[in-house]
């Protein structure tokens, strides 16, 4: 309930008492967030640090108190997660996949490198244990697809030179994360190394399977899920994609792999359906998401991590920045058009958070999340509004070339 | 004049030109049917001029401006070619006619000669529908043949 901390209602009397305080909580926390989203648009930045911000200032210790609904909160999370990464498959058909390999491998790896192991030094520097530091390393790697694409709408550069180098990035990215979450899920176990190994060959074994799966049978399922009725689409594709990523997170696969390559799989009038039925579905929880994770941070948790947050930002902003052009540059893109592919990489967003959830929910470093939660709610904010400005800071002498450009 | 293709994943397609004036222009299709038309710098094709957002009918309006063929001018032309081709429009009534009913209930084929070569129905086209295929009302089928056979298998269609 929202009351001042330490005045609490008695909740747990009657059954009809607790449901109307759920569901009142559950309204206002809804409410915040159509509020926030309202103010994120006509500001022009993404929603996903103004979620987060909400969450944490409704959190641990806060002011504000929400405790009937944390049960509702914390599922809806889960949900949050699984219907995010399902979209985010269901964005990519195999062939682009195929295509991006091709394309980008090499840049990808090399974005891959530079920008996990700022992440990964990070962590052990402040004393964390080596799979803690391994998440903060993906925390640091993701750049986030679903604020980057957004934005390369807003400000019209879908037409532009660059974007398909920076599409192909993030494809890139999303391809290693179904690879990294299952090893990071096994070793958040914690099993002996042999144990471990064997856990992360079944892990890795079962993704291989489930893209070979995609590629090779992806019209066979689709076919078989497809129903005119958009009821009867929306049970299915949901009733599906909570089946396979229960049973992914039960192999440690995790959940939010096995949505993805579900949604890999759906393709054809299936995905075309699904992708105009389940994004209201998705942000919705997706939301709930965003505020559960900073519900679970204490405010006071994130004075502390600041500073570091801060230093990790500036750092991987740079390596992103580094990354971007050179991938850029390799396809023959021009000066200001690398310039626009490095800084378009900078924002982080619900990837970066669903890693750190995972460090989270398994207890691996207790500054993980308050770390996760400033620095994306930084790259956030930053990423996107250099992105805006990206036409108008002028370009640094290192991206321009030395040498007259080819002209095409 | 030589069009390039480079797929945007998630989003589209993106073709690329130059016109024969030297105009650099870029055309992204998207998934959902918008487009996107972006002018590019002369000097720097890594800058974009403008670029307009297009629906799917503001599109294919465009495209008619443009001189783009569609589909009844084209089939004004077929009927100029094939002296005393007739080609009809028919819309299913709710009941009544072959409405509920397979084309091959009709035999329009074999009593009028006059084929049915697509059938409408709600934004979607099927070419060639074979004798199984059931109509429904508000169905559009397309008839051609001479102009006797179609009017007979107009008959057939509506009752």
């Amino acid at each position: 309930m929202f009351t001042p901390a330490g005045v609490h209602f008695a909740v747990d009397a009657a059954q009809p008492a607790h449901a109307s305080v759920v569901l009142i909580e559950l309204g206002i926390i809804l409410l915040v967030l159509a509020g926030l989203g309202r103010l994120a648009a006509r500001i022009g930045l993404p929603s996903v640090p103004l979620y987060l911000l909400a969450g944490l200032v409704m959190g641990k210790g806060s002011f504000f108190k929400v405790d009937a609904g944390e049960e509702f909160l914390a599922i809806g999370a889960q949900i949050g997660v699984v219907l995010l990464l399902l979209l985010l498959g269901l964005e990519y058909s195999p062939a682009d996949l195929k295509h991006g390999l091709k394309t980008t491998w090499l840049a990808g790896i090399l974005d891959g490198l530079a920008n996990t192991i700022p992440g990964i030094a990070f962590g052990l520097i402040l004393g964390w244990s080596p799979v803690a530091s391994l998440l903060l390393g993906g925390v640091t790697y993701m750049s986030s697809s679903g604020i980057i694409a957004r934005l390369l709408d807003d400000f019209d550069r879908y037409a532009n030179r660059e974007t398909p180098v920076i599409l192909s990035l993030l494809v890139m990215e999303d391809i290693v994360m179904a690879v990294f979450l299952p090893i990071v899920a096994v070793l958040l176990v914690g099993s002996s190394l042999a144990q471990g190994a064997i856990a992360v060959g079944i892990a890795l074994g079962l993704v291989a399977i489930a893209f070979i799966v995609s590629f090779r049978f992806s019209s066979h399922v689709s076919r078989a899920v497809h129903s005119r009725s958009r009821e009867l689409l929306l049970l299915s594709v949901l009733g599906l994609s909570f089946l396979v990523a229960g049973v992914a997170e039960a192999a440690q696969v995790s959940a939010a792999v096995g949505a993805f390559l579900l949604g890999l799989t759906l393709s054809g009038q299936v995905a075309d359906e699904v992708r105009t039925l389940l994004p209201p579905l998705r942000d919705v929880f997706g939301g709930i998401f965003f505020v559960f994770f900073g519900l679970t941070i204490d405010p006071r948790d994130l004075l502390p991590v600041l500073v570091p947050a801060l230093i990790l930002a500036v750092i991987t902003a740079f390596t992103k920045i580094a990354t971007g052009s050179w991938a850029a540059a390799r396809a023959g893109i021009g000066p200001r058009g690398r310039w626009r592919t490095g800084l378009s990489l900078i924002p982080r967003g619900e990837f970066s958070i669903v890693i750190a959830g995972l460090g989270v929910a398994a207890g691996a470093e207790s500054q993980l999340g308050p770390l996760a939660a400033a620095y994306v709610l930084i790259l956030a904010v930053v990423g996107s509004v250099l992105m805006r400005m990206a036409d108008r800071i002028p370009v640094p002498g290192i991206i321009k070339p030395r040498t007259q450009p080819p002209r095409p | 004049m030589e069009i390039f293709e480079t797929p945007l994943p998630g989003i589209g397609v993106r073709y690329e030109f130059t016109s024969e004036l030297g105009d650099h222009v870029g055309v992204v299709i998207r998934r959902d049917g918008k487009r996107d038309v972006a002018l590019y710098d002369r000097q720097d094709p890594d800058s974009c001029r403008g670029t307009m957002e297009l629906t799917d009918s503001d599109a294919s309006k465009l495209a008619e401006l443009l001189g783009g063929t569609n589909i009844t001018a084209r089939l004004d032309s077929l009927r100029h070619m094939v002296e005393g081709l007739a080609i009809e429009w028919v819309t299913m009534p709710k009941t009544g006619g072959l409405t509920g009913q397979t084309i091959g209930d009709g035999h329009i084929r074999t009593t009028t000669s006059a084929s049915v070569v697509a059938v409408i129905r709600s934004d979607s086209g099927i070419p060639g529908p074979g004798p199984e295929f059931r109509l429904e009302p508000g169905d559009t089928v397309l008839v051609m043949g001479s102009e006797d056979a179609v009017s007979k298998a107009r008959i057939i269609l509506i009752g």
